[in-house]
C-alpha cells in the first residue's frame, strides 16, 4: 500500500489530508498570549476585590510552576509541598520585619526565603528516591504539619498564634496594582522558565522517571542528581511564593497556612494534567477563582476541589491537558507499515575500534538456592550480532540484566577490554555506550514519539539546567542537534511519520522500533536486546532483521536475546546456549542448528 | 478409544488473546473431546500459557470458546470452574499460610459446607502421598507434592477436563515422573486432559493427540499414534511454523 | 507521672496499631494503601458522639451503628476508589483516589459536623479510677481485633480466602475463589476497625474533624516500621510509636514532640524503607 519512498507527512492521517499535523509554534504559543493580555489588561476592568483573586491567582502559580515539575513531570506525590509555602513566608516575614536580626530590605528576604525554600525543598523531596510512593506522600504530609506546628509554637520568632507582619515591598509594588503587576511578573517569568524546562532534556528526562525508569537509567538518565535539582528549583520558587503571600496578606498567622492550601496546589496540577504547562495554570485559576463565585462555595471549596480530583482520576486521568489536545484526537491510519532505511544506520552511528570486545567471563549468579547462571563466559564483537537462546529459565535475560548493570554477579565479572564494569551501575553503562532494549517496550506514553527518541541522547546534551531554565544558546544549540539526531534515527528505524504523534497511540510493533531508535541516540558501542520479535508479524521481524544488520554493519556489537529462529538463524554472526545457566554450545548459527544436545535442551528430553 | 460422534467437549475456533498491546495468540483453533489427554507443545513465547489463560478466562479474548455447551464469552475463572473446567497455573503454586487440608478445602469454596469435607477426603484417597501431611503448612511440602496439590485442588470440583501447565517446570526428574503419573490416573478416571509440557517425549507418551503452537497459532495437529511425529514437530519449531 | 505516660502512651498506642491494621486489611487485599484509613478513625469518634450524644441512642446501638458506618465507608472506597484503578496501567492512582475520597468525608464531617472537637460520651457508667476506661477501652479493643483476625484467618474458610488472595492473587483466583467479592468484605471489615479505633478511643481524640489527617499520618507509621501487611508488627510498632510520642509530651512539650516523632520516623525508614521487619523489593526487568 505504501509505496512512496518518503511518504508525506499527512499520508499518516486517515482523513483531511490537507491539514497539516505538527502545530507552527506561534499556535502552541497562543494560549499563554491569550493570558498574558488578559493579565496585563485586567486592571482596566476587574474591581479591587477581584484585583486581589487575581494576585493570588498569580501567587499560587509562581509555587505550583515549580510544583509542576516535581508532580506533574517527575511524578512524585508531594502532597504536602504547601510546607515550603509556610517556609516562605514566615522567613521573609521575619527578616523583613527585623524579629531575629535587623530588619532587611523585603527584596534581600525574600532571596533569602528562596535560598531557604531551596534547602528544604531538596530535604523534603529526596526521600523520594528511597521510599515507596505512598511511604512519600505520607512523609510530606507529616512534613507540612510539623512545619505549621513548629511555626506555632516558636513564639519568639514567629510570634506564635499572634502572628507576624508580611513584607510591604517598597514604590512602585506597594499599591494594590502594583504588587499586583510584580506577582504577575514573576508568574509569567515562572512560566517561560519552566516552559523552557519542559521543552529540554531535563523535562524529558523527568517524564522518562515517571513513566519508564528502567527506559530513563538505560539512557542514562540519572535519577538521584536531576531530582535533586528540581527539588531545588520547586522549593526556591515556592518559598518565593510564600513571601508574595505573606505581603499579600499584610499578616500572617498559623492557621492562614492550612492543609486545605497545601492540597490545593497538588490538585491544581493534577486537575490540570501531567506533562502540561497550561493545564495547571488554568488549573490553578480555576481553583483561586471558583470558591469566590458564591459565598457557600467558599465553605466547600476543598470539598469541591476533591470531587474534582476524583471525577478526574476515574474519567479523564489526563486532566485539562487532555481535553485540550485535540491534535492527538485525529484518527491516525491503522494500516501503517514500518520501513526502516538501513542505508541511514551508518551515518548514526561511529564505528567502533576493532579491539573492544564485551566479555563474561566466569560470571555466576544465584537467586535463592537457585544457580541462575553457573559459570558463564560469553564474548560480544563489535560489528556483529551474537544470539543468546535457551529455553525458559536457561538463564539468558539474568545474563542481559548482569551486563546491563541489575543485577551484581556473584563470581565473575562482565568486562569491557578486559576491565571489569562496576555492578548495579545501571545508568553508568550508557556512559560507556553500552544500552539496551526491554521485553515489553518502556516509553513515555503521554510524550510525543519524537520527544521519546529524544530521551536516549540525553546525557549528549552540553547546556546545564540553569541554561535550560534560561534559553540560553547553549540550550538552543542541544534542542536543535536532538531534534535532528531523532529525526534521522526515526528515519532510519522507519517511523519518521509518527514523529509528533503520542507514543500511547501506538502499536506494539512499532513502539519496539522507537525503542531501537531511542538506543541508536546513544551512538552503542554494544546494543542489548531482549526479545525484539515478541509480538512481531513475520513482515516486522523481517524488516527488524535487515535493521539490526544494518546496525552491526555500522560496528555496533549485538546481542541478541531472543526466542524465534528465524531472526537467530538469519543473522546472527556467533549463537550461544544457554541451559539451566550453563553455556551448552556456541558457534555459528549452521553449527548449532544440527547441534544434537540444542535439539534436545529445546525439545525436551 | 473410539471417538464419537458427539460434539467435543471443548471446541475453540479464532481465538485471540493477549496482554495489552501485545497480541499473543492469534486465530488458534482446538477441539477436546472427553475423556481424552490432549498435549499442547510448542517453543517458549508461542503462547501456551497465554491460551490456557485465555480459556479459563484469566485473560480476556475474542473468538469462540465452547465447552461442555456451555458459551464461556465473559466467563471468568470462577464460572469456568463451575462449568467443569480446571485450570492448574503453572510454578506448582500453593497455598504457603495454610496447611495441606486447608489448601483443598479452599478449592472446595464454592461447593455447599457439607460437601466440602467429603470432596477433599475423595481427592486425599487419590493422592496418599499429600494426605499423609494433612495438617502440615504447603510451605513444608517439596516441589513435586506441592505439584500434586495443585492437581488437587483442580481435581476437588470434579473438572471435566483440567488444563495442567507444565506440571514438571523446575522439578528433579523423579519428581516429574510423579506429576505426570498423575496424568494417567485422570485418564483412567474418565477425566479430559490439556497438557502443557516442554518434555516432548514424556508428553507424547501420555497423550492421545497432540497440538504444535508457534507464535501464536496453531502449526501442527495429531494423533500421537502418527509416525515420524518426532521429527515432524522439530520441524514445525525450528522453522518457526512455516509449514 | 511515669504511670500516665505508659497509660496514655499505650492507649494511644493502640489506637495507632488498629489504624495501621486497618490500612493492613485494605492492603492484604488491594496490594494498595488507602488514604481513608484516617479518616474511618476520625469517623468513628464522629459518629458515636452523633449517635450517643446527639441522638440520644444507647451506647451499644451507637457502637454498632458506628462500626457499620465504618464498613459502609470501607465499601464505598472499594467500589469507588480502589476497583476502578486497579486495572489502571498507571500504578499509583490509587493515592489520589482514596486520598479524594478521605477529603471529602473530612470537609464533609468538618462543615456538617463542626470545625471544633465536640465531646465524645463517657461509654461506660463508672467513676473515674487512674487506669481508666479511656485508657483500657482502646486496649481491650485493639487486644480483641488482633485476637479477632486471628482467629479469622486461621479457623474460617473466608479468612483462609483472605490469606490466599493476599499471598498469591494469580492462583487464587485461577482457582475460582469470588476474589472481587473477598476485596469488597475484607474492605468493609477494615472499615469497621478503623470506625472502633476512633470509637473507642473516642474519649481521648474526642469528635473532631481534624482527627482524620492526625490519624492518617500517625496510624500509618507502625505499618511502615512493621512491615507492609504485617499486623503484629503493626501493635509492636503502634506501642512504640504512642510510648515515645506521650514520653516526648511530658519531656519536651508538644510540639517538639512531633518534630522529634516525626525526625525519628524519617531516619528510620530511609535506613530501613522495607520497615524494621523487612521484605524483598520486586523486580523490575
Amino acid at each position: 500500500m505504501d509505496q512512496e519512498a518518503t511518504p508525506p507527512v499527512t499520508d499518516l492521517y486517515a482523513a483531511r489530508a490537507d491539514a497539516p499535523a505538527v502545530p507552527s509554534a506561534f499556535s502552541a504559543a497562543l494560549p499563554y498570549l491569550a493570558l498574558l493580555v488578559v493579565g496585563l489588561l485586567f486592571p482596566l476592568f476587574g474591581g479591587g476585590y477581584w484585583g486581589v483573586i487575581a494576585t493570588r491567582a498569580c501567587v499560587y502559580w509562581v509555587l505550583v510552576s515549580g510544583l509542576n515539575l516535581v508532580v506533574g513531570f517527575a511524578g512524585q506525590i508531594a502532597i504536602g509541598w504547601g510546607a515550603l509555602l509556610t517556609l516562605g513566608a514566615y522567613t521573609t516575614s521575619v527578616l523583613a520585619a527585623g524579629n531575629v536580626l535587623p530588619a532587611l530590605p523585603p527584596y534581600l528576604a525574600l532571596a533569602i526565603a528562596a535560598v531557604v525554600g531551596a534547602v528544604f525543598g531538596l530535604i523534603v523531596g529526596l526521600p523520594a528516591l528511597r521510599l515507596r510512593t505512598f511511604y512519600f506522600a505520607i512523609t510530606t504530609l507529616g512534613f507540612a504539619n510539623i512545619v505549621t506546628q513548629v511555626a506555632l509554637a516558636w513564639q519568639s520568632v514567629t510570634g506564635g498564634g499572634v502572628g507576624v507582619p508580611g513584607p510591604v515591598f517598597p514604590e512602585p509594588f506597594s499599591s494594590q496594582w502594583g504588587f499586583y503587576y510584580f506577582c504577575f511578573a514573576l508568574a509569567a517569568i515562572c512560566t517561560w522558565m519552566t516552559a523552557n524546562i519542559v521543552k529540554s532534556r531535563f523535562g524529558r528526562a523527568l517524564t522518562a522517571i515517571r513513566d519508564a525508569e528502567v527506559a530513563a537509567e538505560a539512557s542514562g538518565i540519572a535519577k538521584p542528581r536531576l531530582l535533586g535539582t528540581v527539588f531545588l528549583f520547586a522549593g526556591a520558587v515556592a518559598a518565593i511564593a510564600g513571601g508574595l503571600f505573606a505581603s499579600l496578606q499584610s499578616y500572617i498567622t498559623p492557621d492562614a497556612f492550612t492543609l486545605d492550601l497545601s492540597v490545593l496546589f497538588f490538585i491544581a496540577i493534577l486537575i490540570g494534567g501531567r506533562s502540561s504547562i497550561l493545564g495547571p495554570l488554568l488549573g490553578t485559576i480555576l481553583l483561586t477563582v471558583l470558591p469566590e463565585f458564591s459565598a457557600p462555595l467558599v465553605a466547600w471549596s476543598t470539598f469541591l476541589y476533591a470531587v474534582l480530583l476524583l471525577v478526574i482520576v476515574l474519567a479523564i486521568p489526563g486532566g485539562i491537558a487532555e481535553l485540550l489536545d485535540f491534535r492527538n484526537r485525529r484518527p491516525l491510519k491503522s494500516n501503517r507499515a514500518i520501513l526502516p532505511r538501513p542505508d541511514l544506520v551508518a551515518r548514526l552511528l561511529d564505528a567502533a575500534p576493532e579491539t573492544l570486545t564485551l566479555t563474561l567471563d566466569q560470571v555466576a549468579l544465584s537467586f535463592g538456592g537457585v544457580r541462575a547462571i553457573d559459570g558463564l563466559d560469553l564474548e560480544i564483537r563489535p560489528g556483529q550480532v551474537h544470539g543468546l537462546i535457551g529455553p525458559n529459565g536457561s538463564g539468558k535475560t539474568t545474563t542481559l540484566n548482569v551486563i546491563s548493570g541489575y543485577y551484581a554477579p556473584q563470581r565473575g565479572a562482565v568486562r569491557l577490554n578486559g576491565e571489569a564494569l562496576p555492578a548495579l551501575a545501571q545508568a553508568a553503562r550508557a556512559h560507556m555506550r553500552i544500552t539496551r532494549t526491554f521485553p515489553t517496550p518502556r516509553i513515555v506514553g503521554s510524550a510525543s514519539v519524537l520527544e521519546n527518541v529524544m530521551i536516549g541522547g540525553t546525557i549528549d546534551g552540553r547546556g546545564t539546567f540553569v541554561e535550560s531554565l534560561l534559553s540560553l544558546p547553549r540550550h538552543r544549540r542541544d534542542e536543535q542537534t536532538l531534534r535532528d539526531t531523532a529525526m534521522l534515527a526515526l528515519t532510519a528505524v522507519g517511523l519518521e511519520r509518527l514523529a509528533p504523534v503520542r507514543a500511547d497511540r501506538l502499536q506494539h510493533a512499532e513502539l519496539r522500533f522507537i525503542e531501537i531508535a531511542r538506543g541508536l541516540m546513544l551512538r552503542p558501542k554494544f546494543l542489548l536486546l531482549d526479545e525484539p520479535a515478541a509480538g512481531l508479524s513475520a513482515e516486522e521481524i523481517t524488516r527488524l532483521a535487515t535493521l539490526l544488520m544494518a546496525i552491526a554493519r555500522a560496528g555496533t556489537g549485538v546481542l541478541l536475546v531472543e526466542h524465534h529462529p528465524d531472526l537467530i538463524f538469519d543473522i546472527c554472526h556467533q549463537v550461544t546456549v544457554l541451559n539451566l545457566g550453563k553455556r551448552l554450545a556456541a558457534g555459528t548459527p549452521a553449527e548449532i542448528r544440527s547441534h544434537r544436545e540444542v535439539v534436545d535442551a529445546y525439545l525436551g528430553g | 478409544m473410539p471417538i464419537s460422534a458427539a460434539d467435543p467437549l471443548l471446541d475453540v475456533t479464532g481465538l485471540s488473546s493477549g496482554y495489552g498491546k501485545i497480541r499473543v495468540l492469534t486465530g488458534v483453533d482446538m477441539t477436546i473431546r472427553a475423556g481424552e489427554v490432549v498435549a499442547l507443545l510448542g517453543p517458549n513465547g508461542a503462547g501456551k500459557t497465554t491460551l490456557l489463560r485465555a480459556v479459563s478466562g484469566l485473560l480476556p479474548w475474542s473468538g469462540r470458546v465452547h465447552f461442555a455447551g456451555h458459551d464461556l464469552a465473559g466467563f471468568g475463572p470462577r464460572d469456568t470452574v463451575k462449568c467443569g473446567l480446571a485450570h492448574v497455573v503453572e510454578g506448582h503454586r500453593v497455598f504457603t499460610q495454610l496447611s495441606v487440608a486447608d489448601n483443598l478445602m479452599l478449592a472446595a469454596y464454592d461447593l455447599r459446607r457439607t460437601e466440602r469435607a467429603p470432596r477433599v477426603e475423595e481427592v486425599f484417597a487419590l493422592f496418599p502421598e499429600i494426605a499423609a501431611k494433612r495438617s502440615e503448612s504447603a510451605a513444608w511440602l517439596s516441589g513435586g507434592q506441592q505439584q500434586i496439590l495443585a492437581v488437587a485442588q483442580g481435581l476437588i470440583r470434579r473438572p471435566r477436563l483440567l488444563m495442567l501447565d507444565e506440571p514438571s517446570a523446575g522439578l528433579s526428574p523423579v519428581l516429574v515422573d510423579r506429576a505426570l503419573d498423575v496424568v494417567q490416573r485422570l485418564r483412567e478416571g474418565g477425566t479430559a486432559v490439556l497438557l502443557v509440557e516442554q518434555l516432548i517425549e514424556k508428553a507424547l507418551a501420555l497423550a492421545d493427540r497432540v497440538y504444535a503452537l508457534a507464535h501464536g497459532s496453531i502449526v501442527l495437529e495429531a494423533k500421537t499414534s502418527e509416525a515420524d511425529l518426532p521429527h515432524r514437530l522439530e520441524h514445525a519449531y525450528m522453522t518457526g511454523g512455516n509449514r | 507521672m511515669v504511670t500516665s505516660i505508659v497509660l496514655s502512651g499505650t492507649a494511644m498506642g493502640c489506637i495507632y496499631a488498629l489504624i495501621a491494621v486497618t490500612y493492613n486489611v485494605m492492603f492484604s487485599a488491594s496490594r494498595v494503601f488507602s488514604f481513608t484509613a484516617g479518616t474511618l478513625g476520625m469517623l468513628g469518634g464522629v459518629l458515636g458522639s452523633l449517635f450517643i450524644t446527639r441522638m440520644g441512642l444507647p451506647v451499644a446501638a451507637g457502637f454498632l451503628l458506628a462500626l457499620a458506618g465504618g464498613a459502609l465507608l470501607g465499601i464505598v472506597t472499594e467500589i469507588v476508589a480502589v476497583r476502578p484503578v486497579l486495572k489502571s496501567l498507571d500504578q499509583h492512582l490509587y493515592v489520589l483516589s482514596t486520598l479524594a475520597l478521605a477529603l471529602m468525608v473530612q470537609q464533609f464531617t468538618a462543615i456538617e459536623w463542626s470545625t471544633e472537637p465536640l465531646p465524645f460520651p463517657r461509654l461506660l457508667d463508672i467513676a473515674r479510677t487512674e487506669f481508666d476506661q479511656q485508657f483500657w477501652l482502646p486496649m481491650l479493643a485493639c487486644a480483641a481485633v488482633i485476637v479477632g483476625i486471628e482467629l479469622l484467618y486461621r479457623h474460617t474458610m473466608i479468612g483462609h480466602a483472605f490469606l490466599a488472595i493476599a499471598e498469591d492473587n494469580y492462583a487464587a483466583r485461577a482457582l475460582g475463589l469470588p476474589e472481587r467479592r473477598l476485596r469488597l468484605t475484607s474492605f468493609a471489615l477494615a472499615g469497621s476497625i478503623g470506625a472502633l479505633a476512633g470509637f473507642a478511643g473516642g474519649e481521648m481524640l474526642l469528635a473532631f474533624f481534624a482527627n482524620a489527617p492526625m490519624l492518617t499520618f500517625y496510624g500509618f507509621v507502625p505499618v511502615a516500621l512493621g512491615g507492609m501487611g504485617n499486623n503484629r508488627g503493626a501493635v509492636v510498632g503502634g506501642l512504640l510509636l504512642g510510648l515515645f510520642q506521650q514520653s516526648a509530651n511530658f519531656l519536651v512539650g508538644g510540639i517538639f514532640a512531633s518534630v522529634a516523632v516525626f525526625t525519628v520516623f524519617i531516619i528510620v525508614l530511609l535506613a530501613r524503607p522495607n520497615g524494621l521487619v523487612g521484605s524483598a523489593l520486586q523486580r523490575r526487568v
